[in-house]
């Protein structure tokens, strides 16, 4: 498997370098420098605690719009240019294929946040002059973003396995904001008390993923410990999820009428 | 196109473009002059319900509060310190702020230093900045800082000493909480109001601020309160002055060749006092010394 799944992602990487997709690193730098330089100018108190949700929303930000409109063209361009053609001649399976593209993207994801950590916590030292103990949760942080990509870019890819571009866009932001609000969903249920309602939107809780699980932004800005039975939960929830996309993304894909 | 045509077109956007620039701007000031009083008028919060702007905010909830805090203090600092000044939106963008980030206890601490400063230097609402402040404790109870800001707040602006005693001693009672916290509870409780506690209040700010402004502040209430006390004690002298020689001092000077003063008192600023025809001290008028209200007399509360 990983002689045929390697070389798609290493490929899926460089051609996301070609791409020039890393450049957003070069915003991401402007705004820590700008966010490191200003803050203490305009506002009381919080240098520290802005280039921190600064830092990590903004890694949240341009990872998931990269997961999003780079995740649902993979396999749509490929078809386009016909690549995939005189890719799948090769004794390669669909669903290596899908894979390859998705961890070649989680590759890009990964390098691309690896910087912006790096970039964040040089940001950090600037403006505190030092790291502090609790800082490391900050790293715990990056990695629940770091998950929150990994399902985005399977939403992005099962979609796009089937749909335009154009289409697999609003379905991946469609889902990925229903599951941003999948707490409220389940609060609605609960606050009618209607047991139709209630079981609706609690079948719809338990559906679409829970983005609210990997939000620990707040939590680790106030210098507090995220658990670690949250962190292997979360690892589990994401792989889980992600297999599940995988396999349904696959399923279509290997059905799929190329011609 | 010839190369002539491009040179020609390169220089022509290396010219026209920053005038064209330049044009904008100028226009973009001509707006703004003709609708700068407008806007100020009509200056709205789009949405003034911290909960809906949380749930917009798509998980990025604490970026947003960084952002309305920062626009609070902006919104604050435009304002403070010009006469007639409003702060109509304070309110809700600490509201807010402190609704998408709950743990923002400087929105709190410094919120509620803008919201009860009275005009022109806050909005001059201190049961406004009770209830913030006394939202951050039910936030975050760990606190003891909330607890004293509290306390000062009714003890300071309100003149409620009762509650001001209980703030204190609600907040002494966490394990982290400084000792004095206690001591100045059992002082309000006893002496609410009287020179030496509002002294020991300002002492206890000064000493634990690591903010410069609030230092400036607590230094100058203090020497405001020297200036108080200065002057009750000339007082009394003046009073003392006149049953030995039938009228009031007209200077201090008159009290120290009466051999009342061992020597020139002056002001914090090194200004000395002066006499009124009623026999009361007070500071010259060129003295940068500012004198604290009586926290005797009943508090002024804008609405």
């Amino acid at each position: 498997m990983n002689a045929t799944v390697g070389p798609v992602a290493i490929n899926t990487f460089r051609e996301a370098v070609r791409d020039r997709v890393l450049y957003n690193l070069v915003l991401f730098a402007l705004l820590m420098i700008g966010a490191a330089i200003l803050v203490g100018e305009i506002s009381i108190g919080i240098e520290r605690l802005v280039i921190i949700n600064l830092g990590l929303s903004a890694i949240s930000i341009f990872g998931l719009v990269m997961a999003i409109f780079i995740g649902v063209g993979l396999v749509y361009k490929e078809i386009e240019k016909r690549t995939l053609y005189s890719l799948l001649a090769k004794p390669i399976r669909r669903w290596q294929f899908l894979v390859g593209k998705f961890a070649g993207l989680l590759l890009t994801l990964g390098v691309n946040t690896i910087f912006m950590t790096l970039g964040l916590a040089a940001a950090l030292v600037y403006v505190g002059g030092h790291f502090v103990r609790s800082d490391a949760s900050i790293l715990v942080a990056i990695y629940f973003i770091l998950l929150e990509f990994a399902l985005v870019t399977a939403l992005a890819m099962f979609f796009s396995c089937f749909s335009s571009p154009m289409l697999s866009t609003l379905f991946t932001l469609g889902i990925y904001i229903t599951g941003v609000f999948a707490d409220d969903i389940h609060g609605i249920g609960e606050f009618t008390k209607n047991p139709a309602v209630l079981a609706i939107t609690r079948t719809l809780y338990y559906l679409v993923p829970n983005f609210h699980n990997f939000n620990a932004i707040d939590t680790v800005a106030h210098g507090g410990a995220i658990p670690f039975s949250l962190v292997w939960q979360n690892t589990l929830y994401a792989a889980l999820y992600i297999a599940l996309l995988l396999v349904a993304g696959s399923a279509v894909f290997s059905g799929r009428n190329l011609k | 196109m010839s190369h002539l045509s491009q040179t020609r077109a390169l220089w022509a956007a290396l010219a026209g473009v920053p005038l064209l620039f330049a044009a904008i701007a100028a226009l973009q000031m001509k707006i703004d002059a003709g609708t700068r009083a407008y806007m100020e008028e009509n200056e709205e919060l789009l949405l003034r319900s911290g909960s809906a702007v949380r749930k917009m905010s798509l998980g990025y909830d604490s970026l947003l509060a960084d952002l309305y805090w920062t626009r609070a203090v902006q919104y604050y600092g435009s304002r403070a310190g010009f006469a007639n000044a409003k702060f109509g939106l304070l309110w809700p963008l600490l509201d807010i702020a402190t609704t998408l980030d709950p743990k923002l206890i400087v929105a709190y601490r410094f919120g509620a230093i803008f919201l009860s400063e009275p005009s022109p230097a806050g909005a001059g609402r201190p049961d406004l900045a009770v209830e913030l402040v006394k939202r951050g404790i039910a936030e975050n109870p760990d606190d003891w800082n909330l607890n004293g800001d509290l306390g000062f707040l009714y003890y300071w602006w309100m003149r409620d000493y009762p509650n001001s005693a209980a703030a204190y001693l609600q907040g002494s009672k966490n394990p982290k909480a400084p000792s004095w916290l206690k001591i100045m509870a059992a002082r309000v409780a006893e002496k609410g109001g009287s020179l030496d506690t509002s002294r020991m209040i300002w002492s206890e700010i000064y000493q634990s601020t690591q903010d410069k402004k609030i230092r400036d502040r607590a230094m100058e209430m203090l020497r405001g309160l020297k200036a108080r006390e200065d002057e009750t004690e000339l007082d009394e002298l003046a009073q003392a002055y006149k049953i030995r020689f039938g009228h009031f001092p007209d200077s201090t000077k008159a009290m120290l060749d009466a051999g009342m003063l061992r020597a020139i008192p002056v002001d914090p600023a090194g200004y000395p006092y002066v006499f009124g025809p009623d026999g009361k001290s007070s500071l010259v008028p060129i003295s940068p010394v500012v004198i604290p209200p009586d926290l005797k007399a009943p508090p002024e509360v804008s609405k």
